[in-house]
């Protein structure tokens, strides 16, 4: 399985995965849980009810409002890259971020790799399951290559026309 | 121009510095070529038929004496001694080496200069009016919004792996000169009857296998708004364009699977929740832009220029390049030149490094080092005193490049074709040598007049085939390369596309098919119509006639 | 007959397969009778992602007094473009170019089937 990364102010952490990612087809077993979108829907409150920590994956092609009634519940919610190359994700998380207010942790998972790190930080993702292999200092040299960035995103980092105010 | 301040240059540096990695580690085996290819390819970088190919970002088709010079250099030690000019205002180097390419990068770099995001799914860069600052019929100058959307597109977040390439246009005047309907999103500025400034835009527009024009969504967006409103178009585009087929990706199939009215709503729609004051780009940073462009010192002069008006009494040849290339300026006694890459016989779009350091030269001497590049592959000198065009027409005749024929039947765009082009079914370039040919005699082509030639080698459509007056599509037929003619497209403000003229041609038929619809078009025309008025008033029928029926 | 072509990894120079090494010009190319045999150089190609960019085969037949490429697209990469006679291969001249130049027919690659994937 891929390590966890997390980020931690400006640093990457390895840190422990507490969740169990569980396939539709798998029972759910004991402990903090991420399951499918469509689990959700159908076994969400029972699984809420039992007092653990849950998580929700969404596919590229699924709607991210269709957790907005239940995102204050949930503790992780992981758009799911299938392929490094569909951006659809990045949209998911700045949707969580900016419109629908997600403070949880947004977690990439799938196709994740450091060359798009950067701008997964700018969606508003803290969390990565890399699949390159990639290493937590490789990891954050990615996030911090560039000094500028020039448009505003679901990050707090200042844009161009903010630094160029100051 | 635009001038770059501290924190521009820091942001190319950043980026080439990044690939300098990247090449790095692909040349050591960190990266496969299916994990390095898009990286590539978003610093314009492509692997074609015979070495690797470098397209290099003119943003809005801008660039100064200093940059034209560095493009010689580079040229010169890099390449083969020459360069390409697209149809998207790039520059492409079709003989570079991988492993040059990050120390071009860094030479361009020096001179605000990039190659990023000219190719791959990304927002790619923005096509403006060549003749933006030069001429009275702008609205406004569309370049300052144009780098606007530079700037905002440069690495977002969100939108650099959209279902597909992604291409905006922006033009301020009545005519359009950038093709605007043929774009993902075409901007056309214009005044309200109150006076306000706001942007008709347009969506969905493109070529390639299924062409469209573009739908207006919004009549009258105001400008302060632009960035909120396209993030709108964009995110609506990244999560329900079509992602499964390649062919059916970009945003023009997903606005007429939809239908514009459906497609609009649902942009409206998002545009409502997105909150405006903290996406639209503050006021002090569109003045901060603004200003960031040289303003130019024009003198104050007689709009009689008399030197000017003697010397083409007494030259025909300068008269004929007045006739042809040089257009009507703001200020009076000023003229926009544009300097033709059509020599007959020559490679559409491709000028040697000393031609390069010439028309450098030249923008310094006589231009206030403004030089443009134009969507149909030609240069623009866009500030000349009138009384300095004899001169200038004399120093570009001695490089050969004084060719009369804008907008004439030997203006031709070309795609690379076969000869260079990956993708390619068919050469393009030949067949564009072989038509111009035919028209070498300098009177018969202007008694012509205004023919738009375009020619593609493949499907793609990067000669714009589909808004040609007479647009040429290269396929394989059997292994042969055969050419499919088609009538009566435009990409101006007229925009129309180009209807299939019959069966495909072979290569050594076309010229001769050419010169036959312009017989019968010199045989049909009404008072000053132009071939493609002659033709939106036949319609086909004359026009097959006259190339299909000598054969039965 | 096949051959195996790819472009290098470092410039981008077309290059040919000839008994585990990769050769510039085309006259140097290992012919192969034998499909299997062809298709087992391909995959030793393959293997070496650091030297070469996707190598494939190609058909190759006779032409005039020597060999080319069915494929019009793989002769103009043995060559060079049509419009620069001095660029490329073809510069060089002699009678490998010389055959290729006198080969007809068949415009699209035999060996490369989604060429929009080739960037």
């Amino acid at each position: 399985m891929h390590p966890l990364f997390k980020l931690a102010g400006d640093e990457v952490i390895v840190a422990d995965d507490t969740f169990i990612d569980v396939a539709d087809e798998d029972a759910i077993p004991e402990g903090d849980v991420i399951v499918s979108l469509t689990r959700f829907q159908t076994e969400g409150e029972g699984l809420l009810a039992g007092g653990r920590k849950i998580g929700v994956r969404i596919q590229a092609d699924e709607a991210v409002e269709d957790l907005a009634y239940d995102l204050p519940r949930l503790s992780l919610v992981a758009p799911v890259f299938p392929k490094y190359r569909d951006g659809r994700a990045y949209t998911t998380a700045t949707l969580l971020r900016e419109r629908l207010g997600f403070t949880g942790e947004v977690r990439a998972v799938g196709d994740v790799l450091r060359e798009q790190a950067g701008f997964m930080v700018r969606c508003g993702f803290d969390a990565f399951q890399p699949a390159d292999g990639a290493t937590p200092a490789e990891w954050r040299a990615a996030i911090h290559r560039h000094r500028h960035v020039y448009q505003r995103a679901a990050d707090a980092r200042p844009p161009a026309f903010t630094e160029r105010r100051a | 121009m635009y001038r770059y301040d501290a924190i521009d240059r820091e942001i190319v540096a950043d980026r080439a510095a990044e690939f300098r990695g990247q090449v790095e580690r692909r040349l050591g085996g960190d990266l496969t070529e299916d994990q390095f290819k898009p990286l590539r390819l978003m610093n314009g970088l492509y692997l074609q038929l015979h070495a690797y190919m470098l397209r290099i970002a003119i943003p809005y088709g801008s660039v100064n004496a200093a940059q034209m010079r560095r493009f010689a250099d580079i040229a010169r030690q890099y390449d083969k001694g020459y360069g390409h000019f697209t149809t998207r205002q790039n520059l492409q180097f079709h003989w570079i080496k991988l492993a040059d390419t990050p120390d071009i990068l860094d030479r361009l770099a020096e001179v605000d200069l990039h190659a990023i995001q000219t190719s791959g799914n990304c927002i790619r860069n923005v096509t403006s009016d060549p003749f933006a600052g030069a001429t009275a019929e702008e609205v406004d100058d569309p370049r300052v919004w144009s780098e606007v959307i530079r700037q905002w597109s440069t690495l977002h977040p969100e939108f650099s792996y959209l279902p597909r390439k992604f291409k905006f246009a922006v033009t301020a005047s009545a005519k359009d000169r950038t093709a605007a309907k043929v774009h993902d999103i075409g901007l056309a500025l214009r005044r309200s009857r109150d006076g306000t400034l706001g942007f008709e835009v347009m969506v969905g527009g493109g070529q390639g296998r299924t062409p469209y024009l573009a739908s207006t969504i919004r009549e009258h967006l105001p400008v302060g708004h632009l960035l909120s409103y396209i993030q709108a178009i964009l995110r609506v585009y990244n999560r329900h364009g079509r992602r499964d087929n390649i062919y059916k990706a970009r945003i023009k199939i997903l606005v007429a699977s939809l239908g514009a009215e459906e497609f609009a709503r649902q942009v409206e729609e998002e545009w409502a929740k997105i909150d405006a004051p903290t996406n639209d780009l503050p006021d002090t940073e569109l003045a901060r832009i603004r200003a960031a462009f040289t303003p130019l010192a024009f003198e104050t002069l007689a709009p009689h220029a008399g030197a000017y008006e003697l010397a083409k009494a007494s030259d025909p040849a300068l008269a004929r390049f007045a006739r042809n290339n040089v257009k009507a300026h703001k200020v009076a006694g000023y003229g926009i030149v544009e300097v033709s890459l059509k020599t007959i016989g020559a490679t559409p779009g491709d000028i040697t490094a000393e031609q390069m350091d010439v028309v450098a030269d030249l923008a310094e001497r006589y231009g206030l080092d403004d030089i443009r590049v134009t969507h149909e592959q030609n240069l623009v000198l866009p500030h000349v005193k009138l009384d300095d065009i004899p001169a200038v027409h004399a120093q570009l005749a001695a490089t050969g490049l004084a060719s009369a024929n804008i907008n004439l039947a030997s203006d031709i765009i070309a795609c690379p074709g076969l000869d260079y082009c990956a993708l390619a079914n068919a050469r393009a370039i030949p067949i564009a040598q072989h038509i111009a040919e035919r028209f070498s005699d300098a009177d018969h082509a202007e008694k012509v007049g205004e023919l738009k030639i375009k020619i593609s080698g493949c499907i793609n459509a990067c000669g714009h085939h589909h808004v040609g007056h007479i647009g040429i599509l290269g396929v394989d037929k059997k292994g042969e390369e055969f050419y499919q003619l088609s009538l009566g497209g435009s990409g101006a403000e007229d925009a129309s596309l180009a209807q299939i003229l019959g069966p495909a041609l072979p290569a050594n038929r076309v010229a001769e098919a050419v010169d036959q619809l312009v017989e019968a078009y010199l045989r049909e025309r009404q008072g000053e119509e132009r071939f493609l008025d002659t033709f939106r008033r036949l319609g086909m029928a004359p026009f097959k006639e006259a190339v299909y029926a000598p054969a039965l | 007959m096949k051959a195996i072509t790819a472009n290098r990894l470092l410039d981008g120079e077309v290059v040919f397969w000839r008994e585990g090494r990769w050769v510039e010009r085309f006259g140097e190319a290992q012919l192969f009778a034998d499909d299997a045999a062809a298709e087992e150089a391909v995959a030793v190609g393959k293997g070496q992602p650091t030297v070469v960019v996707e190598p494939y085969a190609i058909d190759v037949t006779e032409a005039g007094a020597g060999v080319a490429p069915v494929s019009y697209r793989e002769r103009l990469r043995a060559l060079g473009p049509t419009n620069e006679p001095t660029h490329g291969k073809q510069a060089e001249g002699g009678a490998a170019i010389e055959a290729l130049l006198a080969a007809t027919g068949a415009a699209r690659s035999t060996g490369r089937v989604d060429l929009i994937r080739r960037k």
